[in-house]
């Protein structure tokens, strides 16, 4: 019983996750010690909506890095959505809520599904791809508002209330960014499609000759990056309440990208967590709330994300270094054995 | 042989610059339907003024690229190489060592990112993602909220001084990034390094095998994209006379925009500078065609994205087509044969 516990313990710790764990712990130790108003409820309130924004465009960002892509128009996606949905509340006051998100939603799939083509069926790299439609959509967001922005008037009172109101304790909010979590867990560890995903981004040519369809893989997840970042666009409106198009989701994906980097995903693609990305936003969102209630100055919030980025990626190198050395003792221990 | 029996084709506009060339000539109508003076020599040469330090950056960019990698962090390099030049200036140092401080200080940030990405093996794109972060952050943290201005009248307004006098005259930047041009495409083209700068983007083992050291190819590659970084710091400062820490705030776009738009192919092995050239004139043209028909600079910057996706989605669908061509003539004479 005894072996078994700690072969368990040891397996904790080998865990990729458990790393970043520690270090939010660390973090939150630190930031407690130092400024105990961190832990009143309305700055966690505050630290939590940020992450569950950030979790649940995460959660879509993850698969697409999965399988060997990038997608940089996230934020722009996110703005598209915010604005068509908050448009159309302007115009029918009366409009159900879910309808609204609805809307969202197949907003930013429109926006994931122009990416998809473009990276499947058009084969451009998908960093360039999305750098290009990160300016387009942005550009589109303009077009379509005609730079006028949503008034918190305009907005309705139920879009406000996902971000407060809960039917089970915890706000609308939280429950979307743990669904959309759930929803890349179960599909990654549980599916074939999930297996086929993960396969495309280890082994391209392995997938290509057992003849899985890239083309389809990659626009699903694009699809489904797409979406996720329209329902991001519902939860930004319910949090700031204000959708003006040049700052709605402005220099999300970078916060996005840095979250599931930290969180353990492999940008070269074939391995990542949805477990890991969410952790990977907790910390973004606890160190960019801890730094300025603190009281250090916010201009070293970069510095620090930064920092953490380089760290993460280092130490998954060591790592997987490390992992490969032990495979190839391994076999060769084997092989002197027989 | 074929040049010999067709003497035009030996003047033939080679492929990749016909992309480029064709939006440069459409935005120069475009402009020139929506004043008069569009076309004018003399605004024209002035116009550039605000583009050279994007050509500069690009130029350098295009030898990182070549070697399949990236660097994002060129504008966060160019703030933190102005943060330094401000400070120094700030406590008294003459402005000449400033500029050379600042020279310095981005090629030393410059070898960091390579020294990182080499080293450790590590992707560049992630690994100038984090410094891209880092830099801006350390620029904030250097320079705060503040402006540093007051800069000597004889470091002031160097893109309003004239290398050659007269109607159109040419400013010294222009003649500046001309010079760098021809500078860039002898050791691109025509030297040593060039080649194996080629050959190790195109094929990293052959070329090691070959007694090429890619890693050094790729590390000098990273620091001549800082060290120009710093140069355009320096160029920078003295056209806006003052120094924030947002300066060059979403340059590095524009910069690789330029490079994969002039045919440099984003994975590395190919490129030119004449494409990086062409194609930086044609950006300059569609913005100032967008200016002068009175566009809002998110559209413009749509414009630019969409242009993107256009010259690498029209060759391959064009290859596309004609490989499909040539397919179904191959079937139909095998056919005939038969």
């Amino acid at each position: 019983m005894a072996v078994n516990l700690n072969s368990k313990v040891t397996y904790l710790f080998k865990k990729r996750e458990f790393g970043i764990f520690l270090f939010i712990i660390i973090l939150l130790v630190v930031f407690g010690t130092l400024e105990p108003r961190f832990f009143r409820s309305d700055n966690l309130s505050a630290i939590l909506s940020s992450v569950g924004i950030l979790m649940v465009v995460g959660a879509g960002q993850t698969l697409v890095i999965v399988t060997r892509n990038i997608d940089l128009s996230v934020g722009s996606s996110l703005g598209m959505a915010a604005m068509v949905m908050g448009m159309v509340a302007r115009e029918n006051p009366d409009f159900p809520i879910f309808g609204l998100i609805v809307i969202a939603m197949l907003v930013g799939g429109l926006c994931g599904l122009l990416n998809g083509l473009l990276v499947s069926y058009g084969k451009i790299p998908s960093i360039i791809a999305t750098l290009g439609t990160l300016a387009i959509i942005r550009g589109a967001v303009f077009l379509v508002s005609d730079n006028v922005q949503i008034d918190p008037n305009d907005v309705p009172k139920g879009v406000i209330a996902l971000a407060t109101t809960s039917p089970i304790g915890i706000p609308w909010l939280l429950i979307f960014a743990f669904l959309s979590i759930i929803l890349v867990w179960y599909v990654s560890s549980k599916t074939l499609l999930g297996k086929r995903i993960y396969a495309v981004g280890s082994n391209p040519e392995g997938a290509l000759s057992r003849g899985l369809s890239f083309n389809k893989i990659t626009i699903l997840v694009f699809v489904f990056v797409g979406v996720l970042a329209g329902l991001g666009g519902v939860l930004y409106t319910a949090r700031y309440a204000t959708i003006n198009p040049a700052d709605v989701g402005r220099g999300l994906e970078f916060d996005v990208i840095s979250a599931v980097v930290i969180g353990g995903t492999n940008i070269f693609g074939g391995s990542g967590t949805a477990l890991g990305t969410a952790l990977g936003c907790v910390l973004i969102g606890i160190l960019s709330n801890g730094l300025t209630v603190v009281g250090v100055s916010p201009f070293w919030k970069a510095c620090a994300t930064g920092f953490l980025i380089l760290a993460a990626v280092a130490i998954d190198n060591l790592v997987r270094k490390r992992q490969e050395q032990n495979f190839l003792l391994a076999i060769r221990n084997q092989r002197t054995v027989k | 042989m074929a040049s010999l029996r067709n003497p035009s084709s030996r003047f033939k506009v080679p492929g990749y610059l016909v992309g480029p060339l064709v939006i440069l000539i459409i935005a120069m109508i475009y402009g020139s339907l929506g004043s008069e003076y569009f076309l004018d020599p003399a605004s024209i040469v002035f116009n550039t003024g605000r583009y050279i330090e994007i050509g500069l950056l690009a130029l350098a960019l295009t030898f990182v690229i070549i070697n399949g990698d990236i660097d994002l962090s060129v504008a966060s390099t160019l703030a933190a190489s102005a943060g330094v030049l401000a400070k120094l200036f700030e406590n008294g140092v003459p402005i000449f060592w400033c500029c050379v401080a600042s020279i310095f200080t981005g090629l030393v940030l410059g070898l960091i990112n390579g020294l990182i990405v080499i080293k450790f093996g590590l992707p560049s794109l992630v690994v100038t993602l984090a410094t891209l972060a880092l830099y801006r952050g350390l620029t904030q943290v250097m320079l705060g909220d503040g402006v540093v201005a007051n800069y000597p009248e004889s470091f002031v307004g160097f893109d309003q001084r004239l290398v050659i006098g007269g109607n159109p005259g040419l400013p010294a930047p222009l003649a500046l990034f001309f010079v760098a041009s021809i500078i860039f495409y002898y050791i691109l083209h025509r030297s040593n390094y060039g080649i194996k700068n080629i050959m190790s983007g195109s094929n990293p083992s052959t070329s090691n095998f070959s007694g090429i050291s890619v890693d050094r190819v790729r590390l000098l590659a990273f620091a001549l994209s800082g060290a120009v970084a710093g140069l355009c710091a320096v160029m920078i400062t003295s056209r806006l006379g003052s120094t924030i820490s947002n300066v060059g705030l979403g340059l590095e776009l524009l910069a690789i925009t330029a490079v994969v738009l002039g045919g440099t192919d984003i994975f590395g092995g190919r490129g030119t500078i004449s494409g990086t050239v062409v194609a930086l004139f044609a950006i300059m043209a569609v913005r100032e065609a967008l200016v002068i028909q009175d566009i809002n600079g998110q559209v413009q910057d749509a414009a630019i994205g969409l242009l993107l996706i256009l010259t690498v989605l029209v060759p391959q669908l064009r290859s596309y087509y004609v490989e499909k061509r040539n397919r179904k003539k191959r079937f139909n004479e095998a056919q005939a044969r038969t």
